[in-house]
């Protein structure tokens, strides 16, 4: 049994994050969640399968969050939510129709005690023990980057690019379509023929179990090809192809460029001259000067897309080449970068502080009551990041 | 053919719930406390008796909280999910007293007897008894989270001393999520820049209250990070030696990406959840305490205690035209159930297409009586019934007739109506008592989907 659960003033309060792709939930003070499982839900009629973000009214959202909140706890954190607490580690773009919807869930339906809605950018600053970094999170749907000084977001400088998981899974698809190859025996088809074949879960795995983010090196020489239209010649021998079965005996040829390249979609520059490793250059241009030289010596890393091989190394090392370049170096005067590591998964690290937070005795008072809410009828009121981060 | 039924029978009749959703029969619970319909959506779900699916052992909720709800017992496969079964095995060991001989002994490993994964495969040494010996892992930050905890601990603690103290009376403003970081070493400047937050905290403390807030170790930064292996460019990779996504995430702590650091996972408890009215908080379903068994120690669900409706396939049913239809009713309970009929007044959300003509009289619905109902044969009692209005009658069930009358020239025919009946409350006379059951009548609005209308070309 973990020493401080002891401290744990109550043993009830159940931490959650609703990620884009997966959702994080379990007990306040304890190390790691109880669960980590994909923010979707069966439909029990049809037996399809639908993500919980996917909604076209409130009251669809509505229903997504209450089935999947029943399946939170009454099948993985087996607790009674019925006036107990709870903590929403949120995104700091999180819809505001989200956000009160879920209350609406909670309070009206699940009849739960209090919530509190604390930005997941600001809770995995807890599991450092510092209050001031430059935090990037690379989750599913977008990368985004944003400085917290002495615990303010520093909101304008928020940088923020669609590009994560779910763009290298699209890229790879693309990739795939194109060259991929089909065997079934002795057959060998174009993985085109069959489009279908290649589901999001299937993507996903081939990325997890085969792909990594390439060495700067070696990227540059590819980006040089891919972007700058330089001869096929030049790019350097491929990793090894991978043979992947499908289902039904059939095997899915990966070529080895897929491996290597699919992630480099997070760091084209685009016209824009944006990528995934600029934003934190960019956030830290749009931060008070006073601020700029210790944010870049506290770069926090969160997000599940962080943990492919290769990522880490990746953006220490395109920093130090990107700082020297005239667009940055005439701005900053900066040279070197420091990172911070958390003692926990980056993809949950987030949910980590939220565990801090929920196991401190101070929560009721942080948090909105169901009396509160039943007072005003909506969230907003109680929590407005927007007014506060602007200063 | 006109009149079929493509609906699902549980979507044909739908009965109003107290909270105002439409809901089938099948899945309705009764209150017997304040006489209302429930489903699954204004009823309170409990957590009650958690137990393990492998080994079917209850475990009580407070050392199931203390296990995070897992069994003491069963693992699952790292690999596949499946449970892991325990395997006997006798190792050759040095003697004690004679080192130059080895004697057998007895040890154990967990494996799957779907995946074939073993302990073996992961290295981890065969245990010398069959249970408890195999430990979970530990994280390797333990140590740095269990100090930062206890240092917000502290602050808190801190914290609310001083609010108390000085009875802290600052509303509660939109500032409250900036200080919902306040103090944990997330001060909020800009707020304080702009003086509206109180300065920081006060450092005089009670003077019984010595709470002394040493500083934490700081967070170590690195420069660097390992850069990928040489041998990732020119190694085949073998696939079944990386972990997919949710065996990473089922050990959300450690999350491997080679099987090589796959790890049994203790099983997880499941539980019987009981429901409660969310009015008068009685418990309307209470499961039985052992995990084998399948009856309930309380279970009212409406099925048991209300009228069931089911449709007789209609013929043509055409627009304007009134046509008589039939609709079973079979009574669930052990007395006779008189039954009325009330047209619905308003709307509550249902989209009726038709107009129904209903009985006038009262009828009577035998009561269930288990052996005519395999005996093929009428109703000992003599209902009287008119057959102008009765289609017939079966043991418990009744087939009544209806007019309805199409208002539409395309679509389903969707009928409205309140289905009276009355009660016998036994819930509420204890049996000891020589009272009588009080009776009570109950009232619900239907709606019945009768197919579509047959086009009149
Ligand atoms: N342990 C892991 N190894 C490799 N990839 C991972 C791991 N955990 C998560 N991922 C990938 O990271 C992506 C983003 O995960 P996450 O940060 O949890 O997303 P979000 O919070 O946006 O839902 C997922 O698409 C998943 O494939
Ligand atoms: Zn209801
Ligand atoms: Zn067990
Ligand atoms: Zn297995
Ligand atoms: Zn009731």
């Amino acid at each position: 049994m973990p020493l401080y659960e002891g401290y744990t003033s109550d043993k009830n309060v159940v931490i959650f994050d609703f990620g884009a792709a997966y959702t994080k939930c379990g007990v306040a003070g304890e190390m790691c969640p109880r669960c980590i499982i994909p923010s979707q839900l069966k439909d029990q009629k049809t037996g399809k399968i639908k993500q919980i973000w996917e909604y076209n009214t409130e009251d669809e959202l509505y229903e997504n969050l209450k089935d999947f909140l029943f399946i939170l706890y009454f099948r993985h954190i087996l607790i009674n939510p019925k006036d107990r607490r709870m903590v929403v580690c949120e995104s700091l773009l999180c819809p505001e129709i989200f956000r009160e919807t879920l209350a609406k869930v909670m309070f009206k339906h699940y009849e739960v005690g209090s919530v509190l809605f604390s930005p997941g950018h600001l809770t995995a600053m807890l599991t450092l023990g510092t209050n001031t970094g430059l935090v990037m999170d690379v989750g599913y749907n977008e990368t985004l980057v944003i400085p917290i000084y002495e615990g303010i977001p520093v909101i304008k400088a928020l940088q923020s690019l669609p590009v994560a998981s779910k763009a290298i899974h699209q890229r790879m698809k693309e990739m795939l379509l194109s060259n991929g190859k089909v065997k079934t025996g002795n057959e060998e088809y174009s993985l085109s023929d069959k489009p279908e074949l290649l589901t999001e879960e299937i993507l996903e795995d081939i990325k997890v179990r085969c792909c990594f983010t390439t060495k700067w090196d070696r990227a540059k020489k590819i980006h040089d090809v891919t972007l700058y239209g330089a001869d096929i010649s030049n790019l350097p021998s491929p990793p090894p192809s991978v043979h992947y079965p499908l289902d039904g005996g059939s095997i899915l040829v990966i070529d080895g460029t897929i491996r290597e390249q699919v992630c480099e979609v997070m760091f084209e520059q685009d016209n824009e001259q944006v990528s995934v490793t600029t934003l934190l250059l960019d956030a830290i241009i749009q931060s008070p000067i006073d601020m700029r030289v210790e944010l870049s010596q506290n770069i926090v890393i969160l997000g599940g897309t962080a943990l492919l091989p290769g990522f880490l190394h990746r953006i220490q090392m395109e920093l130090l080449d990107l700082i020297k370049q005239p667009r940055y170096s005439n701005v900053l005067a900066l040279k070197k970068f420091r990172y911070h590591q958390a003692p926990a998964k980056s993809n949950y690290t987030s949910w980590l502080g939220g565990s801090m937070i929920g196991s401190l005795e101070t929560l009721p008072s942080k948090s909105v009551s169901r009396d509160q809410y039943t007072e005003s009828g909506k969230l907003s009121d109680w929590c407005n990041l927007a007014t506060v981060g602007q200063s | 053919m006109a009149g079929t039924l493509s609906l699902p029978d549980s979507e044909v009749v739908q009965y109003l719930c107290a909270c105002k959703k439409w809901n089938s029969i099948y899945r309705l619970y009764i209150c017997r406390r304040c006489f209302k319909i429930r489903c699954g959506d204004c009823v309170l779900h409990e957590v009650d008796s958690p137990y393990c699916p492998n080994c079917l052992e209850n475990m009580p909720s407070a050392e199931a909280k203390l296990k995070k709800n897992r069994c003491t017992n069963c693992f699952d496969c790292p690999s596949c999910g499946h449970t892991l079964t325990t395997r006997a095995t006798s190792q050759m060991i040095p003697n004690p007293d004679d080192p130059g001989k080895s004697t057998p002994k007895k040890m154990y490993y967990l494996a799957c007897g779907f995946c074939r994964w073993t302990t073996r495969d992961v290295a981890i040494p065969d245990k010398p008894i069959a249970s408890g010996a195999w430990e979970d892992m530990e994280n390797p930050d333990a140590a740095r989270i269990s100090t930062l905890l206890e240092h917000y601990q502290l602050l808190a603690q801190k914290e609310k001393v001083e609010k108390e103290r000085k009875k802290y009376s600052r509303r509660r403003s939109h500032l409250m999520y900036a200080a919902s970081m306040d103090k944990y070493g997330l001060v909020s400047v800009a707020a304080k820049r702009k003086g509206l937050i109180s300065a920081g905290p006060n450092p005089t403390i009670k003077e019984n209250e010595e709470i002394n807030i040493k500083t934490i170790k700081e967070a170590v930064t690195v420069e660097e990070f390992p850069p990928l292996p040489d041998e990732i460019f020119t190694e085949p990779i073998q696939l079944t030696k990386k972990t997919s996504i949710s065996q990473r995430l089922a050990m959300s702590e450690f999350q491997p990406s080679e099987a090589v650091e796959l790890y049994p996972r203790r099983k997880h408890l499941l539980i019987r959840r009981s429901l409660r009215c969310k009015e008068c908080e009685h418990n309307l379903s209470k499961p039985e305490f052992n995990p084998l068994s399948i009856k309930f120690k309380i279970q009212l669900i409406a099925l048991l205690y209300i009228p069931e409706i089911r449709v007789v396939p209609p013929g043509e049913l055409k627009y304007k035209k009134d046509t008589k239809i039939v609709l079973t009713f079979s009574n669930p309970v052990n007395t006779n159930t008189k039954i009325q009929f009330i047209q619905a007044e308003g709307n509550e959300g249902e989209k009726v297409t038709a107009k129904i003509e209903l009985p006038k009289k009262e009828l009577v619905l035998a009561h269930r009586d288990v052996p005519a109902m395999y005996a093929d044969m009428p109703a000992q009692q003599d209902f009287k019934d008119d057959s102008s209005v009765v289609s017939f009658r079966k043991a418990n069930k009744l087939g009544i007739i209806f007019k309805v009358t199409p208002l539409v020239q395309e679509g389903d025919v969707k009928v409205c109506f309140v289905l009276k009946h009355d009660y016998l409350n036994t819930a509420a006379t204890l049996p000891s008592e020589n009272e009588e059951p009080e009776i009570v009548w109950l009232e619900h609005r239907v709606t019945v989907n009768l197919g579509p209308v047959t086009s009149s070309k």
